[in-house]
């Protein structure tokens, strides 16, 4: 699966942009995400672990909210979506 | 090398260089770095000319930058974190404050939710400070307007383990020890306000640079001094235009002089006859206005960390303000033109005298 950082999340990775993953879960693919980019460990969880606000992930065209959140399951395929949340001012 | 000066310029939607030669008649604008991130301060390290930012950021949470190449490139810090099992999140940075001359490698750090934290590797990492965090009292501290933040952090001119902190809504507390220990701070005399909690809202704390023990203190309402040896906060707000405001500086050599930027109490803007800066050369027992060149009855805005001065002679002064303009005096004070406009709004200015 790939995952795919928009907006200002390429650049808390250094400009990367699409990344592939082996991951069985949302989690999991965060977890690499991190592995591969260490720089986004404190860009996409605060000091408690919590994923942060204005932050949205998507599996292919779904909020991951409603597809089970970090539990979601992926398929070899899927696209996971890094995305800063919109934010207007 | 001439020397040059560099206005680090925070504002809600990025950080700003305004930079200067030491003439100080023609600026330059470089930015925004960060943008739209809220800049809350940025300052310039002395000892070793890095300079540090507060990127205070929704899109991937706040984080702290620091660069070694004068603002060419930027590195982030590892965030100030809480310990496990806090019921506190880091949430943003309200300043940054490199140690003193006979420490080198340390900064601190104020945040909101109000907290003091101390980096020993010149801003890479922070460790809470445990010592302040554990005070009782800290179960009385109470957001202001802006949040509850510790903003103000200030490191005797010749003693290092002597410094005070300034805290939204919390008042002062002081360290003999390097930070320690702590214990309140906040006897005062002269003052007039009958409210029991105004007095523990801190706008602002600073402390000489040279002279050991000489401190200057913007509060909501009213302006305080204390002298070496003294260990009250002494009322010096007779002869300003209004009691509130948020922006002060100090003469970096002259140690009874000082600058505010009075702002009307309910309005929050310049208070009448409009913007101004208000100088005083003994020690706040009186004051003058400055405003040759400022726009006449302008009701503008300066917050928090919004004024500075540089380390030239004659002294360079500067204030930045809500409709995004950055002034500046180099006589003192005396005279203001305006150095940047158009800029977002300004939340931060701090001179940097670089050679």
């Amino acid at each position: 699966m790939r995952v795919l950082l928009h907006g200002a999340y390429r650049g808390f990775a250094g400009g990367a942009r699409d990344v592939t993953l082996d991951a069985a879960t949302l989690r999991e693919a965060l977890e690499a995400l991190v592995r591969a980019h260490p720089s986004l460990a404190e860009r996409l969880r605060d000091e408690h672990g919590r994923l942060r606000a204005h932050l949205s992930l998507f599996v292919n065209q779904e909020d991951a909210r409603f597809v089970g959140g970090e539990d979601a399951t992926l398929a070899d395929g899927d696209i996971v979506h890094v995305i800063p949340a919109l934010s207007g001012g | 090398m001439a020397k040059q000066v560099v206005l680090l310029v925070g504002t809600k939607k990025g950080l700003y260089q305004v930079r200067s030669d030491a003439d100080r008649k023609k600026w330059t604008v470089d930015g925004p770095h960060e943008a739209p991130a809220p800049i809350h301060h940025a300052t310039y390290d002395p000892r070793d000319g890095s300079m540090y930012a507060a990127i205070n950021s929704t899109w991937g949470g706040s984080r702290i930058q620091y660069s070694r190449d004068l603002g060419k490139t930027w590195q982030t810090s590892k965030n100030p974190a809480f310990p496990e099992g806090s019921d506190r999140t880091f949430f943003q940075t309200w300043h940054i404050e490199p140690g003193h001359a006979k420490t080198p490698n340390i900064l601190w750090a104020g945040t909101e939710p109000a907290a003091l934290w101390k980096s020993e590797d010149r801003g890479e990492t922070w460790q809470l400070n445990k010592a302040l965090d554990d005070q009782p009292s800290r179960a009385k501290w109470v957001p202001g307007f802006g949040g509850m933040g510790l903003h103000s952090i200030a490191i005797d001119a010749d003693e290092p383990n002597k410094l005070q902190v300034g805290i939204s809504v919390g008042g002062v507390y002081t360290s003999t020890d390097g930070g320690a220990s702590w214990v309140q701070d906040n006897a005062q005399t002269g003052g007039k306000e009958d409210r029991p909690d105004v007095f523990y809202c801190i706008h602002k704390l600073l402390a000489h640079p040279k002279t050991s023990g000489v401190r200057f203190m913007r509060v909501h309402v009213d302006v305080f001094w204390r002298e070496p040896g003294e260990t009250a906060w002494r009322n010096r707000t007779e002869g300003l235009p209004s009691t509130f405001g948020f922006a002060a500086a100090m003469h970096p050599r002259d140690r009874s002089v000082a600058y505010v930027i009075p702002l009307d109490d309910t309005k929050r803007t310049a208070s009448p006859p409009g913007i101004g800066v208000y100088s005083t050369n003994d020690r706040g027992a009186t004051w003058t206005r400055n405003d040759r060149g400022l726009p006449p009855g302008a009701a503008l805005e300066s917050v928090r960390e919004g004024m500075d001065t540089d380390l030239l002679d004659p002294l360079g002064v500067y204030f930045g303000t809500a409709n995004g303009d950055v002034w500046a005096s180099r006589d003192e004070g005396k005279s203001w033109e305006r150095a940047a406009q158009y800029l977002p709004y300004v939340t931060s200015v701090h001179a940097a005298t670089i050679d």
